[in-house]
């Protein structure tokens, strides 16, 4: 039977005949729909071998006189054993290292390394080369693709016009970053779930958070513009989201379970709606990497320098004006008077207030500041004659410590009970949206009534018309600046950090279509002939220099898509996946199977932390499972389960079982370190084998299910593209940074199309730094299996297409880089360059037979072309043959 | 239930790996049909009616009131309030009722009704099965192209035409089984429209571009034609002296023979892809001359489709040219926009119906017309029409569709389906039906789920049936 499965389709005609309408009332769901009574959760979880805890197994003692055997061999050599089989020899020096180098590092082996070694293909040598491998920043750049596959990276939102992900690629540099470190899996994990909650979030290169920047893997999830059924969007999204994390962390097919209880594993809708919860109670906001902190000396002063500029530039005004003496006997915060909105009227209702408590707002980077603001400020002290403003009240003011601090500032949400929405607010740059059920790109042409722009330095009122709306869920989202904005088009995004700013008073919700009324206090005397504004006086200047430089003192942080709490809340059970039909209320916890039924104790918040730490317990055996088999799928071509990505009841079981749990205990006693365990299996004998064919083992093991000798496996994507640029010498080490655009073509004319076509030769950066646009995705790595940011892809397809052939055959890139690598060759004595050639591609040499092809061909090659057989073009043909080859995209 | 093709779990065989790289295209002589060679084809579930399908795809929306659903009401309150509730739509700019655009007749034997916006068409009324009553569940376009090409809205999913080659296997081993003639625009969603999704690649559309290269990567860069011979040969030397020192290998050896397929297709696609054998009076009647630049794509894109299933290939699919308007897509300006759309679409169409009929091949081709979904009623500000996913109109010809006959109906304004609606899921059932395919069998097996074109839903529409 086919299973029901993300429904987006879910909207029947029916149900989009009445949209408009708001949510379905809740009610008694006419049928079981949390839990069948016939769906036997513990009898499944008990009966499913990848829910048992982690066995303590010992590698089993073959009595081999001697030697001391390495425990995944004792565990591989006693199955094979058992079959009448032995392992294979280990392979040639020059092909373990060439199959060593492609694994740990992406990159073939260079000829030097590769002469070391050979000359002395010791244990000890081959240590060290595993060793160095592993400390290398190529390592992480491999290995990190490895994780991306998972959280279906992407920087772009895809749909029709595939708007940016803001600074989505500073993830990908987290990741490699936490390769490179060895960031204990556990707290990886960790962050990804939870990175914006931590305590004591995990410090990188200049006092970055790290962690933060984890959560940005949620927002890798394909979203659209104005679907016409905002709360059916987000329920897709999150369906996504919580399938990515039950496949990628747990190897469960979770989402499985968003209609009906999962149909062959021991997952509950109710398990679904109670992990939909958490995801539902966190939005989207850019995190800064290192704000300022508000509360500190540097901030405090910065705000202290606006009120000594207040001062002098009163102190420089006519004492004689009564104006300026009525200023004079009161502080700055109270020269406005008691300003403010209001008085309410009947049906006007107060979502947030400056004036309130400042729990009821989330914020976001410094720029809103420990407080609100009261009283005058200077929006430009650079200026050549600065000027005062003067906001009525108080208002959460990103401009007051400086116009360049950027902030996100919301309410809590909060449902449509009323059909206006106010909002009072101030700035230039800045952009108010409402958020509705968690659809964060808000953008025309269905929701522009909820996205407005602030262009107006005096305090108005921005009302928004929800008719279309009522009853459903909303926050208020003010954005001091466009970058900030998910889903806007790049042009209209503005760059990050600007001189924007944003003074936001209250938020209203309200049964009248005019605003309620708001005063709006004494002004600040007009200025004279004489006065500050025309020919500021030398201490006024004095004072906006200060200001200027204290401000100037502050660093502006860079930010990432990221995660943040929002209101806590508890989903209903959506009765068969349609969120029309709320059923009981699933209280979020872990999966019942692992973690019980019991609910977390959340707090206000989202309560993410607290699921990470129930994902992590020691008692849940499936992440550590799920990461070694992970690993070996990456060294063996296969998994010890072959279904990396499903270690259910569907997937397929375990070859090695014992050796998988023996794996998952040894990582978590080493630290749940992922570079122990790479170090670990790379040791083995079963990986250092050869990967010859062995004819007694054809018919007792034809899919070498037991491991009698190391797979043939192709070059993934990335590794053939960084391969061609190694060899040509066009490999640059660089890393880190924004993406490289890819070059454009004729198959690439959409919506969307990217502004820049990149160099053809990507920089010479490596696959990892191309642009991962989805609807313009590489077309050379995409021919090599690159997989579809879609969903989590453990293993990708390893498939045999005529584009592939001809991608090596015709390929623009191709041909240049065996143009560049022939123009390093020619300097070589002629005698030398296929030897040098060979060991580059192959990490061998040529033997007789091919030294005799290989000049044969350079003649006709050099007949055809009317060249000298020395010339680089005839040795460029030779070496785009050699690049054909087999040899060149697959390991032995 | 078992897919119709082997268990990708097994794990291939080298003959599969064989197989699969056949089914690339491109293996001298494309003109043979070569029924069967590339071992056994994937059965299909019971005797088949048709073998291909010719998908002219109306990328944008076509706006049924003005071409195949006559609406008498329309006429008479056309510039009037709109006299039903109104859904919200995509833009929510609303405006009064806008009637057809051009004069409706009853064509040939059938009466089938067809406006003035198509003469050409309308001379072909006795071979269509109209369907006026298909509905859709997404009225944003990538959704709904993504609806429409895969049984499902969101991107990631296998196409129709990957799952009609992964059920049935390329009728040629030399050719895929799956082939979309871009004529210009590619549809929001991008190629993911096309895409094999969690299906082997190799069922995966190839798209066949008709300026230019037919096929991207296709041209060699070598000087000389013996140059590039040499370079092939040397490869082969090579890699037959790997097999013999490392071993042999499945995967590798389905590989050396995919790099000799390739070097073929550098042949065969511009040989496949030439127009110049089918004489300039066919050439003409499709309209290959014709002044209207859109037009002369189109009819070339008709013709390359008939060259195609000629030659076995399971699934072509057409996307259109550019007109200048914004595809199908007239939120504003209908009227230019539907007469350059009609112009382009036309010709070529009648010409491909009626050279279909004379070479007795469109008995066992489905030709198949319509867009993501249509569109309002009312116009959109003054002059336009907004998108409508609750009634619109499809049709099909030949391949066991019934010939002349209308099916299902609008409300009498021509905004939702009253009368026998069909869905997406439903055509797609009846598309699968007529090649052999039972919708409920054809599955796949992907992160752990038995997955349908037509998910839980679909049924064969039996009045369509002939």
């Amino acid at each position: 039977m086919p299973m029901r499965h993300p429904s987006a389709a879910l909207l029947s005609v029916l149900s989009l005949a009445t949209l408009g309408a708001g949510p379905a009332a809740a009610q008694e769901p006419t049928r079981p729909t949390a839990q069948d009574a016939s769906f036997d959760l513990g009898g499944r979880a008990a009966s499913h071998w990848a829910w048992r805890p982690l066995a303590a197994v010992a590698p089993p003692d073959d009595g081999a006189p001697g030697t001391a055997r390495h425990p995944v061999d004792a565990f591989v050599q006693a199955r094979l054993r058992a079959a009448g089989l032995g392992p294979a020899p280990q392979a040639p020096p020059h092909t373990l290292l060439r199959r060593l180098w492609f694994d740990l590092a992406g990159l073939p082996v260079p000829p030097d390394v590769l002469a070391r070694f050979v000359a002395e293909p010791s244990d000890a040598a081959y240590d060290r080369q595993v060793d160095e491998l592993l400390a290398s920043p190529q390592f992480a750049e491999r290995w990190a693709r490895h994780w991306l596959d998972l959280v279906r990276y992407a920087e772009t939102l895809g749909h029709e016009y595939d708007f940016e992900i803001p600074n989505a690629w500073r993830y990908r540099d987290y990741v490699i970053r936490a390769f490179a470190a060895d960031v204990p899996y556990d707290q990886f994990v960790r962050e990804h779930l939870a990175g914006d909650l931590l305590p004591e979030p995990r410090r990188g290169p200049g006092g970055d958070d790290e962690s933060v920047q984890a959560t940005a893997a949620w927002w890798f999830a394909e979203q659209t513009h104005s679907p016409v059924d905002p709360m059916q969007h987000t329920s897709d999204r999150i369906d996504n989201q919580i399938d990515v994390l039950g496949k990628a962390v747990l190897g469960l097919t979770v989402a499985c379970a968003r209609c009906h209880d999962h149909k062959f594993d021991a997952i509950s809708t109710v398990d679904y709606y109670a992990l939909f919860g958490f995801v539902h109670s966190s939005r989207y906001v850019q995190a800064p990497l290192c704000p300022c902190d508000v509360d500190g000396d540097a901030y405090r002063a910065a705000l202290a320098a606006q009120r000594e500029f207040a001062a002098a530039w009163l102190a420089a005004l006519p004492a004689d004006d009564p104006a300026v003496g009525a200023l004079r006997s009161s502080p700055p915060e109270r020269w406005s008077g008691g300003a403010g909105c209001g008085p309410l009227r009947a049906g006007d209702e107060v979502i947030a207030s400056a004036d309130g408590p400042s729990t009821a707002w989330i914020r976001t980077n410094d720029g809103f500041g420990p407080a609100p603001w009261r009283g005058p400020w200077c929006p430009d002290p650079a200026a050549a004659a600065p000027e005062l403003q003067l906001l009525p009240g108080a208002f959460w003011h990103s401009g007051a410590a400086g116009r360049w601090r950027e902030g996100v500032l919301q309410t809590a949400t909060f449902p449509l009970t009323r059909r206006f929405v106010h909002v009072r607010a101030a700035g230039r740059d800045a952009r108010i949206n409402l958020v509705v059920d968690g659809l964060h790109v808000v953008r025309d042409p269905i929701y522009g009534e909820l996205h407005r722009a602030v262009g107006d330095p005096q305090p108005h009122w921005l009302s928004f018309d929800t008719a279309m709306w009522q009853g459903r869920r909303v926050f208020v989202q003010c954005l001091d600046q466009r970058a900030q904005d998910l889903g806007d088009a790049d042009r209209e995004r503005g760059p990050y950090p600007d001189d924007g700013w944003l003074a936001v008073q209250c938020v209203v919700l309200s049964d009248h279509r005019e605003p309620p009324p708001a005063d709006a206090g004494r002004p600040l005397p007009a200025p004279t002939a004489d006065g500050p504004a025309q020919t500021p006086a030398d201490a006024v200047l004095a004072a906006a220099r200060r200001l200027a430089a204290a401000q100037a003192a502050l660093p502006v942080s860079p930010t990432v898509p990221a995660l943040c709490d929002g209101t806590g809340t508890d989903e209903p059970v959506h009765v068969r996946g349609s969120h029309r039909a709320p059923g009981p209320v699933a209280r979020r916890r872990f999966l019942e199977a692992l973690a019980g039924p019991d609910a977390i104790a959340t707090g206000p918040g989202s309560g993410r932390l607290q699921l990470a730490e129930a994902i992590l317990a020691t008692d849940n055996p499936l992440p550590a499972r799920v990461l070694v088999n992970r690993i070996w799928h990456h060294l063996f071509g296969r998994g010890l389960g072959r279904s990396v990505d499903n270690l259910g009841a569907l997937g397929d079981p375990p070859t090695h079982p014992e050796l998988l749990d023996w794996l998952a205990r040894d990582c978590i006693e080493h630290g749940w370190s992922q570079k122990h365990v790479v170090r670990r299996i790379v040791r083995s004998a079963a990986y250092r084998q050869d990967s010859r064919p062995v004819p007694a083992a054809a018919d007792v093991d034809p899919e070498n299910l037991l491991l009698h000798r190391q797979n043939v496996r192709r070059l993934q994507a990335e590794a053939v593209r960084d391969a061609l640029l190694a060899v040509g010498g066009s490999l640059r080490r660089e890393q880190f940074g924004p993406p490289v655009p890819i070059p454009l073509d004729s198959d690439h004319e959409a919506r969307g199309k990217p502004k820049v076509s990149g160099p053809i030769d990507g920089d010479g950066r490596r696959s990892i730094y191309l642009a991962v646009r989805r609807n313009f995705l590489p077309p050379m790595l995409l021919a090599f299996d690159l997989p579809t940011p879609f969903a989590t892809v453990g293993a990708r397809n390893v498939s045999n297409v005529p584009a592939q052939a001809l991608t090596l055959a015709n390929d623009p890139f191709v041909h240049l880089m065996c143009a560049r690598w022939a123009a390093v060759l020619a300097a070589l004595p002629p005698a030398e360059r296929l030897e040098a050639a060979y060991r580059q591609a192959f990490a061998r040499s040529p033997d007789r037979g091919e030294a005799a092809r290989c000049a044969q061909f350079l003649a006709a090659a050099a007949a055809e072309r009317q060249l000298p057989a020395d010339d680089p073009a005839v040795l460029a043909d030779l070496l785009h043959g050699l690049v054909n080859t087999k040899e060149f995209t697959y390991l032995r | 239930m078992k897919p119709a093709a082997p268990n990708p779990a097994a794990g291939p065989s080298r003959r599969d790996l064989l197989r699969s790289c056949w089914n690339g295209f491109a293996m001298l002589p494309l003109a043979a049909l070569a029924e069967g060679q590339g071992g056994p084809p994937p059965r299909p579930h019971h005797r088949p009616r048709a073998k291909s399908v010719i998908f002219l795809y109306m990328d944008g929306g076509p706006s049924c009131q003005d071409l195949f659903d006559y609406k008498p009401l329309l006429v008479a309150q056309d510039g009037r309030p709109f006299g039903a509730k109104m859904e919200p739509t995509q833009f929510n700019d609303h405006g009064n009722t806008l009637g057809p655009r051009a004069r409706f007749r009853r064509r040939g034997d059938s009466g089938q009704w067809i406006s003035d916006l198509l003469p050409h068409l309308a001379q072909a009324a006795d071979e269509l099965t109209v369907v006026r009553s298909m509905v859709a569940d997404f009225s944003e376009h990538t959704n709904a192209n993504y609806f429409l090409h895969t049984g499902h809205g969101l991107q990631g999913r296998p196409s129709m035409g990957a799952w009609i080659g992964y059920g049935l296997g390329s009728a040629n081993r030399d050719l895929p089984a799956f082939v979309v003639l871009n004529g210009g625009l590619i549809p929001p969603g991008g190629v993911d429209n096309f895409h094999s999704g969690f299906l082997p690649a190799h069922t995966q559309g190839s798209l066949f571009r008709m300026q230019g290269d037919a096929v991207a990567n296709i041209a060699p860069r070598e000087p000389t034609a013996a140059l590039q011979r040499h370079k092939v040969d040397l490869v082969t030397a090579l890699d037959a002296a790997g097999l013999q020192r490392d071993g042999a290998d499945g995967a590798i050896e389905a590989a050396i023979e995919n790099h000799e397929l390739a070097f073929q297709m550098q042949v065969a696609v511009p040989e496949l892809t030439s127009l110049d054998g089918e004489g300039a009076a066919l050439r003409a009647r499709y309209g290959c001359d014709a002044e209207y630049g859109p037009l002369r794509t189109f009819a070339q894109q008709c013709l390359l489709a008939r060259r195609l299933v000629e030659r076995g290939v399971r699934f072509v699919e057409l996307t259109c040219p550019s007109t200048g308007h914004d595809r199908w897509d007239q939120h504003s300006k209908l009227d230019v926009g539907l007469a350059d759309n009609c112009r382009m679409v036309d010709q070529p169409i009648a010409a491909l119906l009626a050279d279909l009929r004379a070479r007795g091949l469109l008995d066992e081709t489905i030709v198949l017309w319509g867009g993501e979904f249509g569109r309002t009623p009312f116009a959109q500000g003054r002059s336009g029409r907004d998108h409508n996913p609750f009634g619109f109109t499809m049709w099909a010809a030949g391949g066991g569709f019934r010939p002349g006959v209308a099916h299902g109906a609008t409300d009498e304004f021509g905004y939702k389906a009253e009368l026998d609606p069909v869905s997406i899921h439903d055509l797609h059932a009846t598309v699968l039906h007529l090649l052999g395919l039972d919708h409920q069998r054809l599955t796949y097996r992907f992160g752990g789920r038995d997955l349908r074109l037509t998910d839980v839903y679909g049924k064969v529409v039996r009045p369509l049936l002939a």
